[in-house]
């Protein structure tokens, strides 16, 4: 599945993580900056990837800008993220939460 | 009254329910209570993220013993179905209502909060509300609000919208809340729930701060609600219990546990019956003094 | 601590000066009518009565963000100010962002994020969101191997399409491979972005190696270039020029491998002279500059777009016949009275 419309939710302080969501092609393709890329980027990309695909986006351009989030906000923004682009953000996704 | 035992809710920390770093951090300070906050902290647009945020930080943060308050919108925004919704399933203890102005307000969220724990499968009656009390209104339903449901663990006076509605605004000296928190505190009593008092926002008064935590404490209030970590030792400060406090709890609970050996149904100390006011002052007492670390785990005080 | 975010409402006399004081302090000196009355919406902070922090949108483009770092960690009420600007643009279904700022302020932007699309030793130029730079060039037209074919360009607003624009397109394509003539997209012109788009396409739609692509964000109308930022002895067109022949040079050209750049020879407009002259200093030797003489017409007067502005305002079309092909001339006579009717309402038919 692909996203209905550009969304971004999170914000740049410290121990967030801004998650911009845009149409793509092929597969959920992850940009990631973060001052902890190297030992926490394959993790990061774990989880908005995972939280996706609970989504069924399977088509999506990720660009996030991390601040030290931990895990939960990540997943956090990621859902908050994606209802947006899916023009969902008022029917929660209660089985993805 | 939704408990039966006694409780220390000396400090609700607010926490902007936004802000990952505040979220994640709000179980370090040793507030008695942390409330998230859904509603006047977080802008329209951000409200969906807001839940989010608060709902992943509860499945995996640690908060310790404390008790975890979410201020959910009110019933008159579109936010309100899902924030109960959210926060029911995410095992949150209490649900705090703003802009509580009648019973019926109480019990339509008690049935909402009901469907909630059907439909998520969580024990029905483990999540708790409470009411802030906002407005003229509500200060004079406030008996009816904190009877309202068994759910209910307190109320709270919340003093900006309230003195808005009153055509005034805070004093130093608050006598234009002297009506409010005595009507608060005793509907609290009366229905047997905690009472809280709305928070002190200049930073910089620490004189002010004091004075008017003192006040509150003199009145009966169970604690303060608070914007700023650097509070809570300040108030739990003016929540310690003096020596001659302590040591008077504690011949009460000698004498508790002396009835108990002897298999007696009747607490008697110095002659006279103990009633259970009593025992339940000396219980607080002695809670208060635990955790302010007066007394250790025996109830020995601990010299300094 | 955190620090909220709240609405400044520039119409307010005392906010207004407020915010003026506040980025004077700055070094932000220029609050002319043409850079801030297009200012949307303004966000602020305040630590107690004083403003430190602000930021303004100005359609997708963010303007005046002036942070003071005194007593925060650097860069907290920059993020919080600008963080807060996209999201808000992004609840206004704008989802892609420019910015025009002070040269070492670029960094700041790239690390929140932006892209930078060209800078100049005053000023950068940068991007956010999306369809972003790589997504139009990845979109347009390409040809077989076009890396090893002789590519050319021409940039035109076209307002509207004249034989002169042809005889330049012609030339390139006889020179060339391949051709792209960007138009420029920028809707502040007697003759809209998409009737200019569709007008060029038509006067050009036997040429086989040429494709017309609208110019999107990057082949800048420098007239929407703000320039409050810039210090005194720097004149805005000089800047402006530099910065979109340095885009051009930087982003697209390499992109689509193009190696020389067309452009009319301008007897007549100062600014568009001193843009091609901004062309020839910026662009080789990456990409060469052909200038090409002006078209005349029979009575040897140079073909231009404003002289057909002017008929059209006059309702006179006679002299400018020859001067057009017939599918731009076939429109403005179908839509002549719309067209004054636009002049009327203010639309100024001067300019380029």
């Amino acid at each position: 599945m692909e996203i209905k419309q550009t969304a971004i939710a999170g914000t740049l302080e410290s121990s967030d993580i801004q998650i911009m969501l845009s149409k793509g092609q092929s597969g959920i393709q992850i940009d990631l900056e973060s001052d902890v890329k190297k030992q926490f980027g394959d993790q990061i990309n774990a989880v908005i990837t995972e939280t996706l695909k609970k989504f069924g986006i399977d088509h999506v351009k990720v660009k996030a800008l991390d601040k030290g989030a931990l895990d939960c906000v990540i997943k956090a923004r990621t859902i908050a993220a994606a209802q947006r682009a899916l023009k969902t953000a008022d029917q929660p996704a209660w089985e993805v939460l | 009254m939704a408990e039966t035992k006694e409780r220390l809710r000396r400090t609700m920390m607010f926490v902007p329910g936004n802000n990952p770093a505040m979220v994640k951090d709000a179980g370090i300070y040793g507030a008695d209570s942390i409330m998230f906050d859904l509603e006047d902290a977080v802008s329209m647009a951000e409200k969906d993220a807001a839940r989010d945020l608060v709902y992943e930080a509860l499945q995996t943060q640690d908060y310790g013993d404390a008790e975890l308050v979410v201020r959910i919108n009110g019933d008159d925004t579109p936010y309100y179905h899902n924030d109960i919704k959210a926060m029911v399933k995410a095992g949150i203890d209490v649900i705090r209502l703003p802009k509580t102005e009648t019973a019926d307000m109480i019990k339509t969220l008690e049935k909402d909060v009901l469907a909630a724990e059907k439909e998520f499968g969580r024990k029905e009656g483990a999540t708790h509300l409470m009411a802030a009390i906002e407005s003229a209104k509500g200060v004079l339903n406030a008996p009816a609000i904190a009877a309202a449901s068994d759910r209910m663990i307190g109320i709270a006076l919340s003093a900006e919208d309230y003195t808005t509605d009153m055509k005034t605004h805070r004093y130093p000296d608050g006598a234009e809340l002297q009506f409010a928190r005595n009507m608060v505190l005793h509907a609290a009593r009366a229905a047997g729930i905690a009472a809280f008092d709305t928070v002190f926002t200049n930073m910089d008064d620490t004189e002010g701060f004091y004075r008017e935590t003192n006040y509150i404490h003199q009145l009966g209030f169970d604690g303060k609600s608070l914007v700023n970590p650097r509070q809570i030792a300040m108030v739990n400060k003016v929540y310690e219990p003096t020596e001659k406090e302590v040591e008077n709890a504690k011949n009460v609970i000698n004498a508790i546990k002396e009835a108990r050996m002897k298999g007696s149904g009747v607490i008697s100390m110095n002659g006279q019956m103990v009633d259970r006011p009593v025992v339940l002052r000396a219980q607080r007492v002695m809670m208060l003094a635990k955790a302010s670390h007066l007394v250790d785990e025996e109830g020995n005080y601990i010299e300094k | 601590m955190y620090e909220s975010i709240v609405d400044l409402n520039l119409n307010d006399a005392k906010v207004r000066t407020k915010w003026q004081a506040f980025l004077k302090s700055l070094g932000i000196a220029n609050f002319s009518d043409r850079e801030v009355d297009k200012i949307d919406f303004t966000i602020g902070i305040y630590n107690g009565d004083e403003l430190v922090a602000t930021g303004s949108a100005a359609g997708n483009v963010l303007k005046y963000v002036g942070v003071c770092n005194k007593g925060v960690t650097t860069g907290s009420r920059f993020n919080a100010i600008v963080g807060e600007l996209v999201n808000r643009l992004f609840q206004q279904q704008v989802f892609h962002i420019f910015v025009f700022t002070k040269k070492k302020y670029s960094e700041s932007f790239q690390h929140i994020g932006f892209e930078q699309l060209g800078d100049t030793d005053v000023a950068a130029f940068l991007e956010m969101g999306g369809p972003n730079i790589h997504d139009y060039l990845n979109d347009l037209l390409k040809v077989p191997n076009q890396q090893y074919q002789q590519i050319g360009a021409v940039v035109m607003n076209a307002n509207p399409f004249t034989l002169g624009h042809r005889y330049l397109v012609e030339k390139a394509a006889k020179e060339n491979d391949f051709v792209y003539v960007f138009v420029v997209s920028a809707n502040t012109s007697l003759f809209s972005a998409d009737e200019r788009l569709q007008l060029v396409r038509e006067g050009l739609s036997d040429l086989d190696n040429v494709v017309v692509v609208a110019g999107g964000d990057y082949m800048v109308s420098y007239a929407t270039f703000p320039a409050y930022f810039l210090p005194d002895n720097v004149t805005a067109t000089d800047y402006q020029t530099a910065l979109d022949a340095r885009v051009f040079k930087i982003q697209i050209a390499p992109a689509l491998h193009i190696t020389t750049r067309y452009v009319g020879s301008e007897p007549l407009s100062k600014t568009t002279n001193q843009y091609n002259q901004a062309l020839k200093r910026e662009l080789p030797p990456d990409v060469q500059v052909v200038e090409v003489p002006r078209k005349q017409d029979q009575t040897g007067a140079v073909i231009t777009a404003t002289r057909v502005r002017k008929a059209i305002k006059a309702g006179d079309l006679s002299n400018i016949i020859e001067s057009l092909p017939s599918s731009t001339y076939d429109f403005i006579k179908e839509n002549l009275h719309e067209l004054q009717a636009r002049i009327t309402k203010g639309m100024t038919i001067d300019g380029n």
